[in-house]
């Protein structure tokens, strides 16, 4: 099954090395916003299985589009993956209340966004026998 | 002041936007450089990781055929392995335990009887009771499996299941006569499974018993042969889920 995941940041750079990073490694089909609408209305079209999201994004920010992704039962079952500054703790808080699953702090580690893209990729209950 | 020369004003702007744009050759340079990064990253991390599932596909197979071999040797079991593995995931998933179907722990219900391969036939299958010294032999059964899997590192887990999985909740079992919590988790999941398949399939001395004797007889051990805690677990997996892995099992 092919499922889709939404990178959210304003950066065209840090989305281009995120597709990058990720491409072909879970089956994912890449989708990616530059702003908070753009991301909720690819969300609600799309409902992506995992959204990375950076927090300080132009207009709605990223916690907010977070909240807005929880409350929308056709999204409130992706995985929300937090792209944050480093020491942001208070935001980080934030964006917990607010729903997000895990934290990546920039600048992240692109071997553990792939160890963390893969775990939560895994298909349930599907051991190759 | 004078006023600047137009000209001069001219070059400076073109001197400018030359730095300018090789500026920015220079920053997508960088980012091309970024992403051949990362790329190669993903390509090695793909096919890391596709090692890794080989290699575990074959610890899987392995396990599987030393356990086979196991169970080649006594028609009468059947597939014993494969049930008593399937009821203990199950046991420990209700419970609670720590990666119940992690490949680690499912190996050693798989090799539990491993060192029954050092058991002689004339004890493994003598009609009769056995004798002080056959019994002695037989138990040893548990050391001699740990012996045997001793130095295979992915079955360091495993082990503990070989050699404890007689042993008893009231410290009475074999060979180390551990009690309580000394015994293994992972064992003393592993004895409710291996004595509710043992109750519940034929033998050459007995008839099985039904689902719901073989549960009475280890409720009645609770405390005594197993671990309390694991028996309520037990209970409270459904007999249509057990029947189901015994039929699965079957096929």
């Amino acid at each position: 099954m092919r499922r889709e995941l939404l990178v959210v940041d304003d950066d065209p750079f840090i989305r281009r090395l995120i597709t990058t990073t990720l491409e072909d490694v879970a089956q994912f089909e890449l989708l990616e916003a530059c702003d908070g609408n753009e991301a909720l209305a690819l969300a609600e079209r799309h409902r992506p299985q995992i959204v990375l999201l950076d927090v300080d994004i132009p207009g709605i920010d990223g916690i907010e589009v977070c909240r807005a992704l929880r409350s929308d039962e056709r999204t409130s079952e992706a995985t929300v993956v937090m792209l944050t500054a480093a020491h942001g703790d208070e935001i980080e808080a934030r964006a917990g209340a607010a729903g997000a699953d895990l934290f990546l702090t920039k600048p992240f580690s692109p071997l553990d966004l792939l160890r963390l893209l893969d775990g939560l990729s895994e298909p349930p209950e599907s051991a190759p026998s | 002041m004078p006023s600047p020369d137009p000209a001069e004003l001219l070059a400076e702007n073109e001197r400018l936007r030359d730095r300018l744009e090789a500026a920015e050759r220079e920053a997508a340079d960088s980012a091309r450089q970024l992403e051949l990064y990362a790329a190669d990253l993903r390509e090695t991390f793909k096919s890391e990781r596709e090692r890794a599932q080989q290699l575990s596909r074959s610890y899987t197979a392995t396990v599987r055929a030393l356990s086979n071999a196991v169970e080649a040797r006594d028609a009468y079991t059947g597939k014993h392995a494969e049930r008593v593995t399937r009821y203990a995931i199950e046991i420990g998933r209700e419970l609670g335990l720590p990666r119940a179907d992690a490949p680690e722990i499912e190996f050693g219900f798989l090799l539990h009887d491993v060192g029954k391969l050092a058991v002689p036939d004339s004890i493994l299958f003598k009609p009769g009771p056995l004798t002080v010294e056959e019994r002695a032999l037989m138990s040893r059964h548990t050391i001699v499996g740990a012996e045997i899997i001793r130095d295979i590192e992915f079955l360091a887990e495993a082990s503990q299941v070989v050699r404890s999985h007689h042993e008893r909740w009231d410290g009475s079992g074999y060979p180390d006569g551990l009690a309580g919590e000394e015994i293994p988790l992972p064992a003393r999941v592993f004895a409710v499974a291996d004595v509710f398949d043992a109750l519940t399939t034929n033998r050459p001395y007995r008839a099985a018993l039904s689902f719901a004797q073989a549960h009475e007889m280890i409720v009645a051990e609770s405390g005594k042969h197993f671990d309390p805690d694991v028996v309520a677990a037990f209970e409270r997996i459904g007999d249509e889920v057990l029947r189901r892995i015994a039929d699965e099992a079957a096929a």
